[in-house]
């Protein structure tokens, strides 16, 4: 159906001899410019509309204190107490470092934690206890050893009345322009494909193509539907997979329509995770089924697997291949994020410890020593994130080392692995060939490309094709065929990622979020890294996936998965649909917080005590 | 939250690291990207490209993506070692060695070429020279390297045993002794032998104010010690002039105790035979010199060449092109020189003053010899012992003047003989061949 474009180029070659292939290299020359020039706009827009907007801060609730002053509670989940660190900063001699913990569920619903503190905590005369937290409704008097406070919750008109005042992001970077420069980079690139195909018809190709373009507008239109404009994270993610559809249309074109299938997987998971997200209740109730699932595959994987290469990661289902280990990411995310009065318990890491202690022991059975990186990676970041230790993380990575060094000594193919770090040309005909290889692939392709789909290392028109070309040494394959310029725009990308939620997390409302998204980012970079400094040999070789790129199903369905956390840490006005926007109230009762609002001089309006909203909230 | 925000920075500790290291692998992909893009493990490159000679023969072309070789089998055989083996397994071939530059990469654009063929490296090299050269030595192993002494193009550049490289012998098969893929003129150092008396009478011109004044007495032997240092002739009364043209191993003996083994090392390093040399950009096999304990036999065979010194076929080249060109040393080179650049001198290093230069070009003349008709040659013959019963090593290395011919060269034939009896005769067919 789709045949027609290199038709036309065929039946030239009938009027002219020759004629047709040098047109032909003429416009594919042309392409192979223009690719990398729309890739960098496509991630540079995504950049500036993700970071360049300043965020905006939230105000859920405020404490007015009997001396007139105000403390703004900025996040769902607040501290109060003496320390510098604390979110409502009381310095006040009575008051413990870490006195209490002030948090709202998603119903607007606020409660009390005594975290820590030496005078207790009194709610109207009544004393605080246990770790469930203490109901408090707007008007209560709270007592933080002998300060006593009125507590002001945003009522529904507040909540409304803020979000509309505040700016929603996409003003200066229309999404839906970033999403028209990736749909021309989604057609460039598959006509790059179609030209260097050496199948019988790449009606297919096209087909496959079509329905990518496809899923990304129904994806934006689906999300202008739900009242929300931040499409950035969305963008990244289509970004990447439509550069890994093109690897795998060079690498493997018979497996195409599955990676569509895997697609489609993908942003199923990635919308049923931001779904979760969106309910701060349900998330926490899914938490712990979720959290056991992950040992659980790890063990399934460890009693059915398959021993490829040393290492045994995939299972088989009905003719399909599956990596658990893949999906165990989302649920150590899941088991490592807490909300705030949570971290204040002593030893809350135990139980997340002992998650870890099995997942890592597991895998050590498989002997997957590059999904073992990542885990302790990801381990140590949320360790840090919910201890604020280093001593924790310096004992932690002195521990692993330990572990390390007897893995490394116990298992030869890993030893083996280390022996050839950095010797890769030294041993280019032996332990190192598959870097060698991948490092010549990656130079040959300059800072341009050799052509989508023109490249050896995957190997065809009488080329042996190197080992695991599109999936562990995939950076190589990229480089090559779309060329350095492309590669490190997809690099870029997923740094953008992590960069964006250490930004966003300052206006994030649970820790929840930002722990998860922390760790998230964590997961992505640090394989990314893996994967191209490992088959550049400048890090060992552990054969982990690109994220979104690679081939391989699995990886690419969790790596979608994952980006869900990013969108609920998302605050921004109407931004993502993963975080819930105030509805218009029935009843309008007039706000219970009187913001701080500035007059035209720039002078601040000093706030009355008006508390005219409480009972409005059924 | 707040604390929980500041706690969050960790993760850009990781993206620093990725920064870091991306950076680490851009820097290496500049400085590395041509030697990975074009290494044997790229099947592209093997396709792609052509090497000819300085007059265009195809040594090396591409027929229905396969590496082939030049058409005539005594060509192939001749330029093996100057063109390379499609295994790569003669490592200082052009092949190997030119392949970014047949390849056609650049940093910008990679490997990539809109037409996908590559370019074409000229080679200084005359296949005609190189033939001649092979049948000279006659199936005996050797090296016969010669190059314009002024513009530092090698002309010529055999090394024997070959093998025609559209049959490569068998891994299995060969002989370890042989050295088949190794280039004798860039990969190899023998023992000098006599040629060494050039650098031994270089060192006493400078040092002694009177060394054409001097006389020295040959008896056939000098007694020093236990030890005995022999001539081969009883040469009598005899000056350094004469020493050298007869090749008095007494003459040399005499001067080498009396410089010491301090000068002599030092000449030896300064005219790098003791060090290592570029040719075409390929570094040389490195020389040796041992310095002998003073009055000692050691030191005189030292004088002689005869010692634990090894030099470099290449290097020696060098070392008789620079008193050829009064006394400056252009670096030797494998690509034909550009005559659209050719205003563009080589680079050159002057290793030893134009009087010196001119002293020692006099010393080696070669005066009244039927053996080079036509020929106005400046040479010195080497015969080097190699210990036990083997047969030595035959050099015979120099230059000639003629007019529109500057060139030097170097001739060496392992275990077959004297240089004057075996060497010679091969430097004055190759010669005859080039001046034609």
């Amino acid at each position: 159906m789709f045949d027609w474009i290199r038709e036309l180029f065929n039946n030239t070659s009938d009027t002219a001899a020759g004629f047709d292939g040098d047109i032909l290299s003429y416009v594919t020359l042309v392409i192979r410019f223009i690719l990398p020039v729309l890739a960098i706009i496509i991630v540079v827009r995504c950049i500036r509309s993700l970071l360049s907007e300043k965020g905006e801060g939230e105000i859920w609730g405020q404490l007015h204190l009997l001396n007139g002053n105000i403390i703004d509670l900025n996040y769902w989940e607040n501290t109060l107490g003496r320390s510098g660190a604390s979110d409502a900063f009381l310095e006040y001699p009575t008051i413990s470092k870490n006195h209490a913990a002030l948090n709202r569920d998603d119903k607007g619903d606020w409660y009390i934690y005594d975290v820590a503190s030496k005078a207790g905590v009194l709610v109207n005369g009544t004393k605080v206890e246990g770790k469930d937290g203490f109901l408090v409704k707007s008007g209560d008097k709270i007592d933080l050893g002998g300060l006593i406070m009125t507590f002001v919750a945003a009522d529904m008109t507040d909540e409304y009345e803020q979000a509309i005042s505040r700016t929603p992001p996409g003003q200066i970077f229309k999404q839906a322009l970033t999403l028209v420069y990736i749909t021309l980079f989604q057609i460039l690139l598959c006509f790059q494909l179609n030209i260097a195909s050496q199948e019988a018809s790449t009606t297919i190709l096209v087909f496959c193509f079509l329905i990518l373009i496809i899923l990304m507008w129904i994806c934006y239109f689906a999300t202008r539907a739900m009242n929300r404009v931040a499409f950035e994270i969305e963008s990244i993610g289509f970004f990447l997979t439509t550069i890994g559809l093109s690897i795998v249309a060079s690498g493997s074109p018979n497996e195409i329509t599955r990676q569509i299938m895997f697609i489609v997987f993908g942003l199923i998971l990635f919308y049923g995770i931001g779904w979760v997200l969106r309910d701060l209740n349900r998330t926490k109730m899914i938490r712990r089924p979720v959290v056991l699932i992950g040992p659980l595959l790890l063990a399934i994987t460890l009693i059915f697997g398959q021993e490829t290469l040393g290492a045994i990661r995939w299972i088989s289902i009905a003719g399909m291949q599956f990596q658990p280990g893949e999906f165990v990411k989302i649920a150590i995310i899941f088991a490592g994020a807490v909300t705030l009065e949570r971290m204040f318990v002593r030893r809350n890491l135990i139980g997340f410890v002992a998650i870890m202690a099995i997942c890592m022991g597991l895998l050590a059975g498989m002997t997957d020593f590059g999904t073992a990186m990542i885990f302790f990676v990801t381990f140590l970041v949320i360790a840090f994130l919910r201890s604020g230790d280093v001593a924790t993380v310096i004992l932690s990575v002195a521990g692993a080392g330990f572990a390390g060094l007897v893995a490394l000594a116990s298992r030869p193919h890993i030893a083996q692995r280390f022996a050839t770090w950095g010797n890769a040309w030294e041993t280019a005909f032996n332990g190192g060939r598959q870097q060698a290889s991948a490092m010549s692939a990656a130079a040959s392709g300059g800072l341009f490309g050799v052509g989508a789909g023109e490249g050896w290392l995957k190997g065809g028109r009488g080329f042996p094709r190197v080992f695991a070309a599109d999936s562990d040494i995939v950076f190589a394959m990229l480089s090559e065929e779309l060329g350095l310029i492309v590669a490190l725009t997809a690099i870029v990308a997923i740094l953008v990622l992590a960069i964006y939620s250490v930004q966003a997390a300052k206006f994030a409302r649970s820790t929840f979020y930002v722990i998860a998204a922390c760790a998230a980012a964590t997961v992505l970079v640090f394989q990314m890294m893996l994967n191209v400094l490992g088959s550049m040999d400048i890090l060992p070789f552990t054969g982990v996936t690109f994220p979104f790129i690679s081939k391989g199903g699995t990886s690419l369905i969790s790596c979608w998965g994952m980006l869900a956390f990013f969108k609920a840490i998302d605050t921004r006005a109407a931004a993502s649909f993963a975080v819930k926007i105030p509805k218009r109230p029935e009843f309008s009762g007039g706000g219970a917080i009187i913001y701080r609002r500035y007059d035209d001089d720039n002078t601040r309006v000093d706030p009355v005590l008006e508390n005219k909203g409480i009972g409005n909230r059924e | 939250m707040y604390r929980i925000n500041k706690r969050a920075l960790s993760v850009l500790v990781l993206v620093a690291i990725a920064i870091l290291g991306m950076l680490f692998y851009i820097g290496r992909f500049l400085i590395f990207g041509g030697e990975w893009a074009t290494s044997r493990l790229n099947p592209t490159v093997q396709s792609r490209g052509m090497i000819t000679d300085r007059n265009g023969v195809v040594l090396a072309g591409v027929t229905d993506g396969r590496r082939t070789f030049a058409e005539d089998a005594n060509v192939r055989r001749a330029t093996l070692h100057a063109v390379g083996d499609r295994e790569g397994n003669i490592g200082t071939g052009a092949l190997r060695v030119y392949a970014p530059n047949m390849a056609g990469y650049n940093f910008l654009t990679g490997l990539y070429s809109r037409a996908g063929t590559g370019n074409t490296v000229a080679l200084s090299i005359d296949s005609n020279l190189n033939v001649e050269a092979m049948r000279a030595l006659d199936g005996r192993k050797g090296t016969v390297i010669v190059s314009n002494y002024q513009t530092g193009e090698v002309l010529c550049m055999v090394s024997s045993p070959t093998f025609d490289p559209i049959h490569p012998p068998h891994i299995d098969t060969l002989d370890d002794e042989e050295g088949v893929f190794l280039n004798r003129a860039i990969q190899a150092a023998y023992t000098p032998g006599s040629i060494f008396k050039i650098v031994t009478a270089a060192a006493a011109i400078e040092t002694f104010e009177d060394v054409f004044w001097r006389t020295f007495v040959c008896t056939g032997a000098i007694h020093l010690g236990e030890d005995t240092v022999t001539c081969p002739s009883v040469h009598g009364e005899i000056d350094i002039v004469r020493g050298m043209r007869v090749s008095c191993n007494i003459v040399f003996c005499e001067l080498a105790l009396d410089l010491g083994a301090d000068i002599l090392s030092d000449y030896t390093a300064r005219y790098d035979l003791s060090g290592r040399t570029r040719v075409g950009g390929i570094q040389t096999m490195i020389g040796n010199f041992d310095k002998a304990e003073p009055y000692t036999a050691d030191l005189a065979w030292s004088g002689i060449g005869q010692y634990d010194n090894l030099v470099n076929p290449a290097t020696m080249l060098r070392f008789v092109s620079a008193i050829a060109n009064d006394g400056n040393a252009v670096e030797l080179q494998l690509r034909k020189k550009s005559t659209l650049f050719s205003f563009l001198s080589n680079r050159s290093s002057r290793l030893m003053s134009a009087e010196l230069a001119r002293d020692l070009g006099d010393l080696i003349e070669i005066q009244n010899s039927d053996n080079f008709p036509g020929l106005q040659i400046h040479a010195k013959t080497g015969t080097a012992q190699v210990g036990g019963d083997r047969l030595p090593h035959a050099w015979y290395v120099g230059y000639i003047t003629n007019p529109g011919h500057p060139l030097a060269f170097v001739v060496i034939v392992e275990n077959s003989g004297t240089g004057s009896s075996i060497a010679a005769p091969i430097a004055n067919r190759v010669l005859q061949a080039a001046i034609r």
